[in-house]
């Protein structure tokens, strides 16, 4: 009777959180080394009508195995003008990228892995987006995305309970 | 339904007679947006300035997607209408 008595008064500690929905500090991107030194081909232009990334070199010249994946690099950003130009350049990238996004798709899942374990609402919510709008820029990007559901899945099963809330 | 792009013909020199503001949303304000987002009066000037025919365009839509600002860089524009409600007011159409 006494045993059970202390075990109706005394609650026994769970175990600590693991963290799982914490932030984790952002490293400096490789997006924000290249954008300091200059080897974009982008420029802000600050119009009354909004702002909008100017392209010094048209997008269809420009090498996708080398830009894309360092502008989705980029998506881990949180600070203006890095994470402007690292999200409306994936735009831009992906709207007018046509049949040269297909073989660059390996290459972009690192760094979506990245952006997803920071684990920030901003970018978490970025990112998911910029993936919506990557399945649908071009054609069997989704289907291309499955050998690596993965890697990506696991962060999103941690908040899919937060429906509205992220 | 596809906006067709303007057929005034480019003259050397042609300038507006008059302008008023847009008051509700077309396909052709949404192209003059994107003209004037670019620095542009509207395609006349454009034609004039960049010495082009044609204006690059998203055939499914008709909205222009492609234009070189006169600082020769390029501005890209989404396949979808882009200037919302609260710009409308402030997109110019010329008369010419």
């Amino acid at each position: 009777f006494f045993v059970l008595l202390v075990f109706f008064l005394l609650k026994v500690r769970g175990p600590p959180p693991a963290g799982s929905v914490k932030q984790r500090p952002a490293k400096h991107t490789a997006f924000r080394k290249f954008y300091e030194r200059g080897d974009f081909p982008i420029a802000v232009q600050h119009e009354c009508v909004g702002n909008k990334i100017a392209w010094k070199v048209e997008i269809e010249d420009l090498d996708y195995h080398y830009f894309l994946p360092l502008f989705f690099d980029g998506l881990c950003e949180t600070e203006f003008p890095y994470e402007f130009f690292a999200r409306q350049g994936v735009h831009d990238l992906l709207e007018h990228g046509g049949s040269k996004i297909l073989p660059v798709v390996p290459q972009l899942i690192i760094p979506i892995k990245n952006a997803l374990n920071l684990r920030n609402r901003q970018v978490l919510c970025t990112t998911l987006k910029v993936i919506q709008h990557l399945v649908v820029s071009a054609e069997m990007v989704g289907e291309a995305l499955v050998p690596y559901y993965r890697q990506i899945l696991p962060v999103l099963n941690i908040f899919k309970h937060m429906n509205g809330e992220l | 339904k596809m906006p067709k792009v303007s057929e005034v013909t480019t003259k050397a020199d042609t300038k507006p007679k008059s302008m008023h503001r847009a008051k509700i949303w077309s396909d052709v304000v949404e192209n003059l947006y994107r003209f004037q987002q670019a620095g542009y009066r509207d395609e006349v000037e454009y034609k004039q300035v960049k010495q082009v025919d044609q204006v690059e365009c998203w055939p499914e839509t008709g909205f222009v997607k492609k234009l070189q600002r006169k600082d020769n860089t390029f501005y890209y524009y989404n396949r979808q209408r882009e200037c919302e409600d609260k710009d409308v007011r402030k997109v110019k159409i010329y008369v010419y």
